[in-house]
């Protein structure tokens, strides 16, 4: 599904340069669960960022079922990420002024097709992860966890083909870390692919393949045995 | 914009009240004074244009240069100009206008009204629709009159009542019974006519008419002339032909001025309204600073729009994130400065409704909001508030859009622009303080000009002085003359009168001679001549430089000629003279021009005493060289004067009724000196007025926006905050760095709006011949005001700041 070649990503500001991502290779297959590790700083967020449009690599070629999206424009980057991609983020960020239910159908919004359905769709994506009683809350008014599940309904309402999360847990306590990662295992299992960065070894551990990152380059990549 | 985008924006309104507030309320005063200015812009630009096809019609002024008035700016012009217009360019459609006081006698009681005699092409040259009744094609029948809608309510109750009706008319000490043929609508506010009967005029060309000779006269202004013109060309050739036309037909009635010329000048009739000195820049002036308000309040909005920009920039990240492309934001914030506008419009048009009636009675101007229609504001304010939305929203928009999703995801750290967008905001902070600076300066002058008019020394005394305008009319005779200059010395509370041809706030009557003086070659200046009463000048206070004032015991001092007609005197008198003609006599001293004789050989005045410069006129106007001859009896054409003590509005009542009482039959006409000297200057006042309420509004808003801006900028800083007292600042230092950060742009703003200002205020100053000095206090005070504001509202923000706990601050996000 996923091919990076030679990625590179370099940051120029105050005539110094520093190199973020240097010479990525690798590839995601449809229906992985892939968590990227390494330490702050190491390129990890970068690299999501660059899976997820939303930065541009400096060199390199990204395909994306064959689509160089490198080569591509801001608008159709635009469209991609509204058709094809989910985010969930380690802070959630959900607009404040909308309600959960609101929130979760701004992830159609973008999409450039029919309103039809759209709210069994959001019924849909909030029955996965549980806070269909939540739909008329305000994101203040939920706990951190709820905010988390109602940002993964986010993700997954539009039928994304593949779901970035960067630290989804990171925010949440044990109970709830564990909760959003048995919704995200569930999602893999039904048949979605999803990247995820992750500071936590236990939870790098439950999924499929782990990717080991450091200064910018990729050391390891280790499928799980099952 | 969608539904999204739509309910979030409706949602941070209603959560961020504060914001919005200053927001939407800055946006909608701005609009108001924008919507309120420019309707005194409209209202002032369209005189005259009421009247059907006025583009074609033209006012023909003319005079002879040996007149006192430069020929290029008289409005009038002499009887017998449109009767050669009409000998030497046959087909001119056109007509006289002769306006001036008659009485409507109803129950033995004399109203005053306004008459306007015309020739009987009137119709076809103000081609007024009647309301009831027809107008005559040819106006000729001196028995007819056509009244106006409100003299017909006022006589007959209604304009059909009106029709056929008979209106009682004295004028001139003649008695008139009119048949009222048709009623027209009231003259609009936006018209310099003003009349209430348009009657034919009776003017004979026959030679065996007495009035024939001023008729033919060139020297004497007594009527307005009109003509209708079709299009540019003919109004060119029209031009073109004058000059040629006053060669054949103007004789010198002059021969003391051998070089004398008569010249014509064609204006447009709606350039009327804007012949006084400086009033075009005026209402341009006024009209600016409408602009400006409203961009004061855009860059309020730009401002506090870009401020917000990093509280918002999660949401748009997460915007990007899902999909939107940079024209699908743009168009979402661009959206919701539109509706900003929209609702900002509404409440700005809900503002002028409130404001106008208040406007109006602080100005005395008749301002109206019209909704449909041709002058109708809705459209208008719709096409304002889009095109308002879409310049305040613009740069806003373009520094959302810009927002890099990944950075501010990851990092919650807001972006404003960066360094490029606080140099942006920087800039349009210096723009609004300049503006608000420079309009500050403004109303200061502005105040202080017309205060000084108010107050300044006049040359006489200008409180508690009684004017009687209709001691003028010609239906007194000499006995009633001196029988009502009698009872009203006589009044309670009066403590003299007497009567002149000049006092305060009248024009009228100007006449000048010019006088040569003993041992200069040539003519000599010209001097305006008045004749004065008895007790004139002890009444009005005049003060003696040199000499004596004329006393009529002595023979010599009293002008013989004066006392048969009131007309020019070719007798040897004694005058007394002002400071002005002194000057421009060439004598050194008022002391120096006692005793000395001056004019033709056969008029000579000798000069026995030289007063302190009356100021009559406009304080706009120099104040003229002049000449006063002692009346031997009463003034005819004279104005009587009364000085009195107590109260203003009781003792007009009493001289009212004293009036009413002797001549019944003619209306009063009477207010005090200070009531005709504030008449002269109310244009002036109404502009300092109206320029003080923008301005003070402008400046209103400014200050709302600075302190919005101020606010979302420490709150943006609050983190630095926690971090420099961490490192040991204390809220002193704290509040200092805050403070100093709009220190530098109203600095800035006060370098960029002095000169301006200066220069503007020095051209409005230029048009007052009594003027005041522009003085540095003006611009080093508006400059402390603006700091001291600034200061003020940016302080009350830095010190909450600056004294919250460090710890808070650090975790403030």
């Amino acid at each position: 599904m996923i091919e990076l070649r030679a990625i590179q990503r370099r940051y120029t500001s105050d005539e110094v340069e520093t190199t973020a991502l240097a010479d990525i290779n690798f590839s995601v297959s449809a229906g992985e669960f892939v968590a990227i590790m390494g330490p702050s700083g190491c390129g990890k967020s970068t690299l999501l960022n660059m899976l997820g449009t939303v930065d541009r690599p400096s060199a390199g070629q990204y395909l994306f079922e064959g689509r160089d999206l490198a080569r591509e424009d801001e608008t159709a980057l635009a469209q991609f990420r509204a058709r094809t991609l989910g985010f969930v983020f380690q802070s959630f960020n959900l607009i404040d002024e909308l309600t959960i239910a609101e929130n979760i159908e701004l992830g159609l919004a973008y999409r450039r097709d029919g309103r039809g359905n759209r709210r069994q769709r959001v019924e849909a994506a909030m029955d996965r992860v549980g806070i269909s009683h939540r739909a008329r809350h305000y994101p203040h008014q939920l706990s951190g966890g709820q905010q988390q599940r109602a940002a993964i309904a986010r993700a997954i309402v539009g039928d994304p083909k593949l779901i970035l999360a960067d630290e989804p847990t990171g925010n949440l306590d044990t109970e709830n870390g564990a909760q959003v990662m048995g919704i995200l295992d569930s999602l893999n299992r039904a048949g979605a692919t999803i990247v995820m960065v992750t500071h936590s070894p236990a939870h790098a551990d439950l999924v499929g393949r782990r990717i080991d990152m450091l200064d910018g380059r990729v050391v390891a990549s280790v499928a799980r045995q099952i | 914009m969608d539904r999204f985008a739509l309910v979030a924006f409706w949602r941070s309104l209603t959560r961020h009240r504060l914001y919005a507030a200053l927001n939407i309320g800055g946006l909608a005063l701005g609009i108001a004074v924008f919507l309120v200015l420019g309707l005194y812009v409209r209202f002032e630009t369209s005189y005259e244009k009421w009247l059907p096809g006025w583009q074609d019609l033209y006012l023909v002024g003319g005079a002879g240069t040996g007149a006192p008035e430069d020929a290029a700016h008289t409005q009038n012009s002499p009887v017998a100009a449109f009767t050669a217009i009409r000998a030497d360019l046959p087909g001119t459609i056109g007509t006289r206008v002769e306006s001036r006081d008659i009485a409507v006698v109803q129950n033995g009681v004399g109203v005053r009204e306004r008459l306007a005699s015309v020739d009987p092409d009137v119709f076809a040259v103000f081609r007024l629709s009647p309301v009831a009744g027809a107008l005559p094609r040819s106006f000729r029948d001196p028995s007819q009159v056509v009244i106006t809608a409100r003299t017909a309510a006022k006589y007959f109750g209604s304009p059909a009542a009106a029709l056929g009706g008979t209106l009682p008319v004295t004028s001139r000490g003649q008695q008139t019974n009119y048949r009222v043929v048709a009623v027209v609508p009231d003259l609009p506010d936006a018209s310099e006519l003003r009349f209430d009967l348009i009657a034919p005029m009776t003017y004979s060309e026959s030679p065996a008419d007495p009035a024939y000779k001023s008729n033919h006269q060139w020297n004497y202004n007594s009527v307005e002339t009109f003509v209708r013109l079709p299009g540019q060309a003919a109004a060119d050739r029209f031009a073109a032909a004058l000059p040629a036309l006053a060669a054949r037909h103007v004789t010198n009635e002059t021969p003391e001025v051998p070089d004398y010329r008569f010249a014509f000048n064609v204006r447009p009739i709606a350039s009327r309204h804007f012949e006084a000195p400086g009033s075009r820049l005026m209402v341009a002036t006024l009209g600016i600073i409408g602009f400006l308000t409203l961009l004061v309040a855009v860059v309020n909005y730009v401002n506090l729009a870009t401020a917000r920009a990093g509280l918002r920039a999660r949401e748009v990240g997460m915007r990007k994130v899902l999909g939107a492309d940079r024209a699908t934001l743009m168009r979402h914030y661009l959206g919701e400065a539109v509706v900003t506008a929209l609702v900002a419009a509404a409440l700005g048009l809900a503002l002028a409704e409130l404001g106008v009636p208040l406007i109006n009675a602080s100005t005395g101007l008749t301002l109206s909001i019209r909704y449909v229609g041709a002058d109708g504001v809705l459209l208008p304010l719709l096409l304002l508030a889009l095109l308002v939305g879409l310049t305040a929203g613009l740069y806003p928009a373009i520094v959302l859009a810009r927002v890099p999703a990944a950075a501010v995801l990851a990092s919650a750290r807001g972006p404003g622009g960066g360094r490029a967008g606080a140099r942006v905001r920087e800039g349009l902070v210096v723009f609004q303080f300049a503006v608000t600076i420079a309009l500050i300066v403004g109303t200061a002058v502005l105040v202080a000009q017309t205060h000084h008019v108010r107050s300044a020394d006049v040359g006489y005394d200008r409180q508690q002085l009684l004017l009687v305008r209709s001691y003028a009319s010609a239906s007194l005779d000499e006995a009633q003359r001196t029988d009502l200059l009698r009872r009203f010395a006589a009044l309670p509370g009066a403590r003299s009168a007497a009567a002149g041809t000049s006092v305060p706030g009248i024009g009228n009557y100007v006449s000048a001679n010019t006088y040569e003086v003993p041992g200069v070659p040539g003519y000599g200046p010209s001097i305006e001549f008045y004749s004065v009463s008895q007790g004139y000048f002890e009444t009005l206070r005049a003060r003696l430089l040199a000499g004596r004032l004329l006393d009529p015991a002595r023979p010599a001092d009293r002008d013989p000629d004066l006392a048969q007609d009131g007309s020019n005197t070719n007798a040897p008198a004694n005058v007394v003279i002002n400071r002005a003609a002194a000057r421009a006599l060439h004598f050194a001293s008022p002391a120096a021009a006692i005793g000395r004789t001056v004019g033709p050989a056969e008029g000579p005045r000798t000069i026995v005493g030289v007063i302190e410069n009356m100021r009559v006129d406009s304080a706009r106007r120099p104040v003229s060289p002049t000449l006063y001859l002692l009346s031997a009896r009463t003034v005819k054409n004279g104005i009587a004067v009364i000085r009195f003590n107590g109260d203003p509005r009781a003792f007009l009542e009493r001289a009212q009724a004293e009036w009413r009482s002797t001549v019944p039959r003619l209306p009063f006409d009477g207010y005090t000196a200070v009531q005709a000297l504030d008449r002269l200057g109310k244009s002036d006042q109404q502009m300092a007025n109206l320029f003080a309420i923008g301005s003070i509004l402008a400046v209103g808003i400014g200050c709302v926006g600075l302190w919005g801006l101020a606010s979302f900028t420490t709150a943006r800083r609050t983190r630095e905050i926690g971090v420099r007292k961490t490192l040991g600042a204390t809220s002193n230092d704290v509040a200092k760095l805050l403070v100093g950060q709009f220190l530098r742009p109203v600095l800035l703003a006060n370098v960029l709006a002095w000169p301006l200002a200066w220069l503007g205020m020095r051209t409005w100053l230029a048009g007052f011949d009594d003027r005041i000095a522009l003085s540095p206090l003006f611009f080093v005070g508006a400059g402390a005001l603006t700091l001291v504001i600034a200061i003020a509202t940016v302080m009350s923000q830095s010190i909450r700041a600056s004294r919250a706990t460090p710890a808070w601050a650090l975790r403030h996000e």
